[in-house]
């Protein structure tokens, strides 16, 4: 399966995912998952600075990556499929069955949201939502960086604020 | 060593443990320029240059993201040139000694940064009113409580750990039985080992990485032995 | 999605002066000063914007200065030496008086290629780079003031070229930064870094490495050559070890050895 990592990140394309992740798995395309930027020329603009010449960034809706998920699959290439929030990340999973894990790498605080690591804050409705896409099956998890410490959907949301751990 | 004594390492430790992230970020807290500012402190830069040299090698590998959780090099880096510059004449284990004393302070202080990051967070919640009501003087005082809380951090640390690892330190020499050259070597090869695999953790994917890497081995050997 | 957020405005009609560019440029060294887990940058890039946004029509009686000063200590994300691109661009944006919900817009979209820009060019190939050069001229013998001297400056060459660059960039552009950002040296300099950082890897590590060992060359080359093949072996299969905390232990493990033998 060339799509090595399936991303909830607000920040979408920066560092952590270009670079600390893009540099030890090989990436070769980042698919970006999101209504609005699908559809904004000088956002999109933007988002492709942020990628290197040889790393190739699709820019879709959800509708869009749900039918063109075949394709990602097949492409020789190792990518990242990356959404912003909890909601994009739950229509893809409903729209494509073979997603088997989800990472959570990048919540950040709003009104409303309840730290619950230092990279992941979330309301109660997202909590909701990160359930259901686990009872669909998929394993969801939480790490910012290959080599941080993989965290459990059950440790994400059924323990108090998480304390800092290291890897 | 007592606390007066103390004192400039102490200043040291907290200015370079700011600059890993704070103020002003000239990477004067990298190991190969702090360890070498504290050897040189103590009148020995050339053996905190060495101290430098070796935390520099096992730096290369960690990349700095900001959100990200990373050991913090600039006061451990005090502290490692410190302690091998006191034990300087006495190398047996005093260099293994000192380093693992600075990796020690290192992940301590990555840890008191994360600690750092949460305090800022709790006093940014408690003048969020005024921070949205766009206060000019509490944007401000927020940046100099962070930047002084840093300051303290990093003189905490370099305290507590000079404190400890004073007298540790010449007590594993005092009992070391391993012979002087091959503690060095060991030592060596720990770090030179995680380097060059740093080396490859980032660089692999630039194009002809491999060959330019085993070209500047080639030449590397050319210039041990030419040296 | 409104017609006024599908495209940015177009050029500026306010020209920043020199004391308050360079009041900002001196702040954006602190812009990290009070990084933390919920804002992250966010605070930061209001202090720096503040001296900028003074030049408001009626300065800080005008409510969109404390307007825009709440909008920008939420929070942001940034490669610190970058952040200086958005300060620029946002403050221009706030003195054009663009709308807020397009500067909200920019804003969210503006930090993460920042950041990955920033930590492709900086953390991942300029600062390599400069340690390993320093590596070199410390294994090849230099005194410690030299070799701290070649680190600092050529690090700092780049750093303040950055910051400088940065602000200016953002300044001029605008919301139309992305231009900017495609300059050939930010897309293709991590390439070329890197690959002179590869070569340089090859010769500064086992210089510094000799050097540490002192007088000895089988025994630099014996161990020099253990290290390169441990350095694959981690490379390889140590994709989740950290190398510093494994060298803890070892050395650890080390020390105990020796002292207990």
């Amino acid at each position: 399966m060339s799509v090595t990592l399936y991303r909830i990140d607000d920040r979408l394309i920066h560092g952590q995912v270009v670079v600390g992740w893009g540099q030890p798995l090989n990436i070769g395309f980042i698919v970006l998952v999101d209504d609005d930027i699908a559809c904004c020329d000088w956002e999109q603009d933007l988002y492709r600075m942020g990628v290197p010449p040889e790393m190739e960034i699709v820019f879709t809706d959800v509708k869009g990556a749900i039918s063109n998920h075949a394709g990602y699959v097949s492409d020789k290439r190792r990518g990242i499929v990356v959404t912003p929030d909890i909601a994009t990340m739950h229509r893809l999973v409903d729209g494509v069955k073979t997603i088997g894990d989800v990472n959570v790498g990048g919540i950040h605080y709003k009104a409303g949201r309840t730290p619950r690591l230092r990279y992941a804050f979330l309301s109660p409705e997202e909590e909701r939502e990160l359930s259901v896409i686990a009872e669909h099956g998929v394993r969801v998890t939480a790490q910012d960086v290959p080599n941080a410490r993989q965290v459990s959907i059950a440790e994400l949301l059924l323990s108090k604020p998480v304390e800092e751990k290291s890897a | 060593m007592i606390l007066v004594d103390l004192l400039p390492i102490i200043l040291l430790g907290a200015f370079l443990g700011m600059d890993v992230v704070s103020f002003p970020q000239a990477m004067i807290s990298r190991p190969i320029v702090a360890a070498t500012a504290a050897g040189a402190f103590i009148g020995n830069a050339p053996a905190g240059l060495i101290m430098g040299a070796i935390l520099e090698l096992l730096a290369l590998e960690m990349l700095p993201f900001g959100a990200s959780r990373y050991p913090e090099w600039g006061s451990a880096s005090v502290v490692g040139g410190t302690l091998y510059a006191e034990s300087w004449g006495s190398p047996a284990g005093a260099l293994t000694a000192s380093l693992l004393a600075a990796l020690l302070t290192a992940m301590v202080s990555g840890w008191s940064m994360v600690k750092l990051r949460r305090l800022n967070a709790l006093r940014s919640a408690t003048v969020r009113e005024e921070l949205d009501r766009g206060s000019a003087s509490a944007i401000a005082g927020l940046q100099l409580f962070g930047l002084t809380a840093d300051l303290v951090r990093g003189a905490l640390v370099t305290m507590v750990a000079m404190l400890v690892f004073s007298p540790i330190v010449p007590a594993i020499v005092g009992r070391w039985s391993v012979d002087a050259r091959l503690s060095r070597a060991i030592v060596v090869g720990v770090v030179a080992a995680v380097a060059a695999g740093a080396i490859w953790k980032i660089f692999h994917s630039v194009s002809g990485a491999r060959l330019l890497f085993i070209a500047g081995l080639a030449i590397g050997a050319v210039l041990v032995v030419l040296r | 999605m409104t017609s006024s957020l599908t495209s940015p405005p177009g050029e500026s009609r306010v020209s920043l002066p020199a004391t308050t560019w360079l009041r900002v440029f001196f702040r954006l060294f602190a812009v990290q000063g009070s990084w933390n887990y919920e804002t992250l940058l966010g605070n930061g890039i209001a202090f720096c914007m503040e001296p900028a946004l003074r030049l408001l029509p009626s300065g800080r009686d005008n409510p969109r200065y404390a307007e825009a000063l709440a909008r920008h200590a939420r929070y942001f994300n940034a490669h610190p030496y970058f952040a200086g691109v958005a300060v620029g661009a946002l403050a221009r944006a706030e003195l054009d008086g663009v709308s807020p919900a397009l500067i909200e817009r920019f804003r969210t979209a503006l930090g993460g290629p920042l950041g990955s820009v920033g930590d492709r060019l900086v953390w991942a190939s300029w600062l390599p780079l400069c340690s390993l050069l320093a590596l070199a001229a410390f294994g090849y013998g230099a005194r410690p003031s030299l070799v701290i001297a070649i680190f600092l400056g050529t690090y700092n060459a780049g750093h303040l070229f950055l910051r400088a660059w940065g602000l200016r960039a953002g300044f001029s552009k605008g919301l139309r930064v992305a231009s900017a950002l495609g300059n050939p040296i930010l897309r293709k300099g991590p390439q070329v870094v890197g690959s002179a950082a590869a070569l340089l890897a090859g010769i500064a590590i086992p210089l510094a490495a000799s050097r540490v060992i002192g007088n000895g060359r089988f025994l630099a080359a014996e161990i020099i050559l253990v290290a390169m093949l441990g350095g694959v072996v981690f490379a390889r299969f140590g994709g989740r070890v950290e190398g510093w905390r494994l060298s803890l232990v070892i050395l650890g493990l080390f020390v105990f050895f020796s002292v207990i033998r």
